[in-house]
């Protein structure tokens, strides 16, 4: 097992921070180029593009994934005759893995698909989202909001459900109406859960690579080229092995910055 | 974990967050949409899938007539869907007998066993938690070529067994056990291995159930790792055998039709041991 560990886990992150410093031609030999990689890095503006769109796709994504969950949480909150049904169908997609579901996503968001097609009828002709590269980025984000909200509303609605019914009975009585209880109550309870789900999505949304590589391939026009793609294409088209894990490290940062936020805030493992 | 142990029974008296006035029209109306949005692309895969190659534009296509299990036909006698089934069920299974094994054990050495440098290897584990999925990918891979593990099954599954998260469940769990019963079985003679095995396994019974769903979930809707280690069409699993159909611009219906099977068995076991999902992905975190 420690071998194991040793061989798979550390050897490969040391050798990557390792990696990052080297290139490797195709034969697999190794040479040391310091810190050129990273030289190279900074002044590709390849790399600055997918860094934007990487947080582009965060300051859409997180927002619009968080806001369903708190809302749909909301919603089932109550024990009424039929929440558990609903309940299993918004876990739904958390189970199915998104390379599958973006095949019919592609679909959708095409020429041929429901959203262009409505939206037209709405007067709004947008055309197929997968070849916009406005439209592009938010579609994946929706995708992966779809896929993620379950999971998030789960956390949501544990953490509602710690709330003392005494406040919220209280505020009844003192004739608060729906949305001053909300707002003034409810959400107010709900920041430390926001935080945590905050950092999450956050994290997984620099990763973000298994939507976009079934959905847009980066594309068009890398509108949708990710850090999490770029460091799949630099190694495994373009066989720039080093370089790729000098991508890495620059998100491994991103991410250790934000999973340090998280166990600052919280002091121990959450989840 | 109770973070899904949630009041789904009506409780008499529960009025307190009944909808009022507007609300009692918007809540029913909210759910609806929202349970449509999340149905509607399984909706759209099943019957799009069911019908010929061509036409298929919104709305017609989705009008559940002329179906045809043309594209299950293709799919299942024209290409590898048979293989990558096979070879994801070998990943799965297989990842899970081994990583639910190492993980008990190591879970149980750290839990229960006194050895020199043992705090100092669980916290090594433990930051290997925060190490993301996508910084090793490269590494593993150039070390798995070196090694001659590209398109092997050796290749595919080892370098995923060592599972940092699922060693750390172990270890809190078994940390639960109390000391008295391992002290007693040690008394009566038993050795390590037979505490281990007639002790400590059973009593993560639960534990092993949840933690070994959550693997073979994982695994099954793995994609990165199967992607760049499985390059040969018949190493890919469903979802890069899946993936690279798309690629290759097949017809959209035989697409589909593989996406169906390859959702099928999860769909199945959800509805069975739906409470066992639920907890974890909650126990587990973020999904893979």
């Amino acid at each position: 097992m420690l071998v194991l560990f040793l061989l798979f886990r550390f050897t490969p992150f040391a050798g990557g921070l390792g990696l990052a410093f080297a290139n490797m031609d195709l034969g697999g030999g190794l040479s040391w180029v310091g810190a050129d990689n990273f030289e190279y890095l900074l002044g590709d503006p390849l790399f600055w593009k997918a860094l934007t769109v990487t947080v582009v796709y965060t300051v859409i994504a997180v927002p619009l994934v968080i806001a369903v969950s708190i809302g749909l949480a909301l919603l089932v909150r109550r024990a009424f005759v039929g929440v558990r049904f609903f309940r299993s169908v918004f876990f739904l997609p958390v189970i199915t893995s998104l390379v599958l579901a973006g095949v019919i996503f592609i679909w959708i968001f095409n020429d041929d698909g429901p959203i262009p097609a409505l939206l037209d009828l709405l007067g709004m002709p947008t055309g197929s989202w997968l070849t916009s590269p406005t439209l592009a980025l938010p579609a994946v984000a929706i995708v992966a909001a779809w896929g993620r909200f379950g999971f998030d509303m789960l956390v949501v609605l544990a953490r509602l459900n710690e709330i003392p019914r005494e406040l919220e009975e209280a505020a009844l009585v003192d004739g608060a109406g729906a949305w001053q209880r909300f707002r003034h109550l409810t959400l107010p309870q709900l920041r430390s859960v926001m935080f945590f789900l905050v950092v999450i999505e956050t994290i997984s949304s620099f990763q973000v690579f298994d939507a976009v590589y079934i959905m847009t391939a980066g594309g068009p026009v890398n509108s949708t080229y990710t850090l999490g793609y770029m460091l799949y294409d630099q190694a495994f088209k373009f066989f720039n092995f080093g370089y790729s894990a000098a991508v890495s490290m620059v998100l491994f940062v991103m991410v250790l910055a934000f999973t340090l936020v998280q166990r600052l805030a919280f002091g121990k493992d959450e989840t | 974990m109770s973070a899904v142990d949630l009041p789904t029974r009506r409780r008499t008296g529960d009025v307190l967050f009944k909808p009022r006035g507007v609300g009692r029209v918007i809540v029913p109306l909210l759910l609806a949409v929202a349970t449509l949005v999340t149905l509607f692309p399984f909706y759209a895969m099943v019957v799009l899938s069911l019908k010929p190659a061509v036409g298929l534009t919104f709305p017609q296509a989705l009008i559940p007539t002329g179906l045809t299990f043309d594209a299950y036909e293709a799919v299942l006698g024209g290409n590898d869907l048979l293989r990558w089934v096979l070879n994801t069920v070998v990943y799965s299974v297989v990842s899970v007998v081994f990583v639910l094994l190492f993980a008990s054990m190591a879970g149980y050495a750290f839990a229960k066993k006194r050895f020199p440098g043992r705090t100092a290897m669980f916290w090594s584990f433990l930051a290997m938690l925060m190490v993301p999925y996508h910084i090793t990918l490269i590494p593993t891979f150039v070390l798995l070529s070196k090694m001659d593990g590209v398109n092997t099954y050796w290749g595919l599954i080892i370098p995923t067994l060592a599972n940092a998260q699922a060693t750390f469940l172990m270890r809190q769990f078994i940390a639960g056990i109390p000391d008295a019963l391992i002290d007693a079985a040690r008394v009566d003679g038993a050795s390590d291995l037979r505490i281990f095995v007639q002790l400590i396994l059973p009593l993560c019974r639960p534990i092993l159930a949840t933690l070994g769903l959550f693997v073979f979930l994982w695994h099954w809707n793995d994609f990165l790792w199967p992607l760049v280690i499985g390059q040969d069409s018949d190493m890919r699993t469903l979802t890069t055998g899946i993936a690279g159909l798309m690629r290759e611009s097949q017809p959209l219906n035989q697409t589909l039709a593989g996406s169906v099977v390859a959702l099928a068995p999860i769909f199945l076991a959800y509805l069975f041991a739906q409470r066992h999902f639920t907890e974890g992905v909650a126990m587990t975190g973020v999904k893979g």
